[in-house]
């Protein structure tokens, strides 16, 4: 007698585990609009590469011959797959097994997802919704004891929450109600997106009544909070979208750090000149443009994938690629603040340097940066700690690096346009200015005794307005090399893509030196 | 946001804390999508302001050198039938 009835009794069971928490409860689900989440995973992985692991890990009752009378499996399905024909470990919580939390959760079976992606250096996509297998107080009851958050055993799933994110690709989709667990899962990635639909927080709705706060889901953790305060990166309107941009974020980065991102055929002509760049920068210094048309120009047609819109507007980031080889990219946002550096736009650019310099990602700057923001809310959040920090992050990296000035550089946040202490490429246009402060307000305190002096100090200022400005032209900062290069605008794109070439070899594959934060 | 603006309305919001430098437009005044309907000035910058689809201005809620703050309401728009 061969093995076959024991083969049937496991595709009985897998086919038990395919019901998820139940029909009733998965129609609930498919009525919110959400996916459940094996429909999620078979979207996510490249058509037919899931390969599921503990399928039949769950909680089953028997009868009184020790048969099968029922089964609900773990309210987490995880395997591997591939996306764009590279293997990855995905991991995804059931929202329709006791919401997703811990009471449901073999405790292993998320872990083993986080062991696989960093032993066998696989990019890791999460799918969390619910508590993300975090406790609820119903546990209590369940188990008959209270969690000590972090005990003995349990702390190894918050170690790989953050660790994996010095080895591998960490991205996270919040898909519905995200909590707890569930929400530190999230914020602890690469990249987060989230539906338009969902809502993260550390404590929902009823928890945070207790405070006197009567908020909805949405006003408290839906995703204009969530992607303005830079908890999340990025928000879609429906759960495709998601699964695109957690697929399309992985393209340009590599399985993990132990390799070099991947150069794909590029189409576009690296020497492509737009016309428009000539007018791109209004000659009156008041005047603000749109910096997304010149990245969109100046890059490969079609690559720039923008991330953290609506968080740190003063900077622009996203990954894109020159000459097929991927690239991060920051850009000075003239229209916030006229591109100053805000606290959260340091934070911003330390979340991109660090990632360029994880993955091996080339950085490419478009300079507009009239300094650190100044004013009592700038002090008030600690801009100056912030930006030293960026400060840090961006001399601490050693990734190749290029900078192209297009307007203005001025003060300490002007100054750290590239890392100090090592050659990096520098361009300027000809629209570029720079000093250690702006005109406006410097010749009031470099001038005072003078002003004060003149018959009409209004009338000496603009004066000396005149003379300064005539002194600072780009050209005399070149004549005595200040500056390396002032470019025609139109040429920039070859010479990035130049960049990107000289770039490639020296990409050095391994761990940094430093643990990226989440 | 506004819980009981109508569907028709659309309200713009300041994108950033500014003070409000020039009021382009009028009460009454239709605009085309994309219109500048008033600047905005923050560190010495002018920041434009333009509507995101066509329609009429129903209200400006804000003065020159008034100061904003980010999410506050500057103008109340009709949009255009169709």
């Amino acid at each position: 007698m061969n093995w076959q009835p024991e083969l049937d009794e496991l595709r009985r069971r897998e086919a038990l585990a395919q019901a998820l928490g139940g029909a009733e409860k998965v129609a609930r689900q498919h009525q919110a609009g959400r996916l459940d989440v094996r429909a999620r995973i078979l979207h996510l992985l490249d058509r037919g590469s899931f390969h599921e692991i503990g399928a039949i890990a769950g909680k089953a009752r028997y009868d009184d011959n020790n048969d099968l009378l029922s089964f609900i499996p773990s309210n987490c399905v995880m395997g591997r797959g591939s996306v764009d024909g590279r293997p990855v470990v995905v991991v995804g919580d059931d929202f329709t097994v006791r919401g997703g939390s811990a009471d449901a959760t073999i405790r292993e079976k998320p872990l083993l997802a986080e062991r696989m992606a960093s032993e066998f250096r696989l990019p890791i996509l999460r799918i969390i919704e619910g508590s993300g297998g975090g406790g609820s107080v119903k546990t209590i009851e369940t188990t008959g004891r209270a969690n000590l958050p972090g005990g003995v055993g349990s702390a190894l799933g918050f170690y790989y929450a953050t660790a994996n994110m010095a080895l591998v690709p960490v991205v996270a989709l919040g898909l519905g109600s995200v909590a707890g667990l569930g929400a530190a899962k999230l914020a602890a990635s690469h990249y987060s997106v989230m539906t338009k639909s969902s809502a993260m927080f550390v404590a929902g709705p009823p928890v945070v009544a207790r405070l006197g706060q009567t908020l909805g889901k949405q006003e408290l953790g839906g995703w204009q909070i969530q992607t303005r305060s830079g908890a999340v990166d990025d928000a879609v309107e429906t759960e495709e979208e998601a699964f695109a941009r957690a697929r399309r974020f992985l393209s340009y980065l590599p399985s993990s750090v132990f390799e070099v991102p991947l150069v794909m055929a590029c189409a576009d002509d690296p020497a492509r000149r737009d016309e428009a760049l000539m007018e791109a920068i209004p000659r009156d210094p008041r005047k603000v443009y749109k910096m997304r048309p010149i990245i969109e120009t100046l890059v490969d047609h079609g690559s720039f994938f923008e991330t953290g819109m609506f968080f740190g507007r003063p900077i622009i980031t996203g990954l894109a690629r020159l000459h097929g080889r991927p690239v991060a990219v920051m850009a000075g946002d003239p229209y916030h603040y006229g591109g100053s550096w805000t606290a959260e736009a340091c934070q911003k650019i330390v979340r991109l340097v660090d990632l360029a310099e994880v993955f091996h990602l080339p950085v490419v700057h478009l300079v507009d940066c009239p300094g650190f923001m100044i004013g009592l809310e700038a002090e008030k959040t600690a801009t100056i700690r912030h930006g030293v920090r960026a400060m840090a992050a961006i001399n601490q990296c050693s990734v190749p690096w290029c900078s192209v000035i297009l307007r203005n550089a001025f003060g300490v946040a002007g100054a750290i346009h590239q890392p100090a202490g090592r050659l990096s490429l520098r361009y300027a246009w000809p629209s570029a200015r720079w000093g250690s402060l702006p005109l406006e307000g410097g010749i009031e305190a470099a001038y005072r005794a003078e002003l004060d002096a003149a018959p009409d100090p209004e009338a000496r200022r603009g004066e000396i307005e005149t003379r300064l400005n005539k002194l600072r032209s780009p050209f005399r900062t070149a004549e005595s090399f200040w500056v390396e290069e002032i470019i025609d605008p139109r040429d920039t794109r070859r010479l990035l893509c130049e960049f990107a070439d000289l770039a490639g070899p020296l990409l050095t594959p391994g761990p940094t030196h430093f643990a990226i934060r989440p | 946001m506004p819980a009981s603006l109508p569907p028709d309305h659309l309200k713009i919001f300041s994108d950033l804390n500014a003070s409000v430098w020039r009021v382009l437009v009028a009460e009454g005044q239709f605009v085309a999508a994309g219109e500048t309907l008033l600047l905005l000035e923050s560190m010495k910058m002018e920041i434009p302001v333009t509507a995101p689809e066509a329609g009429t201005i129903g209200a400006i809620l804000v003065a020159e050198e008034a100061v904003v703050n980010e999410g506050d309401p500057l103008v109340v728009m009709l949009k255009s039938a169709g």
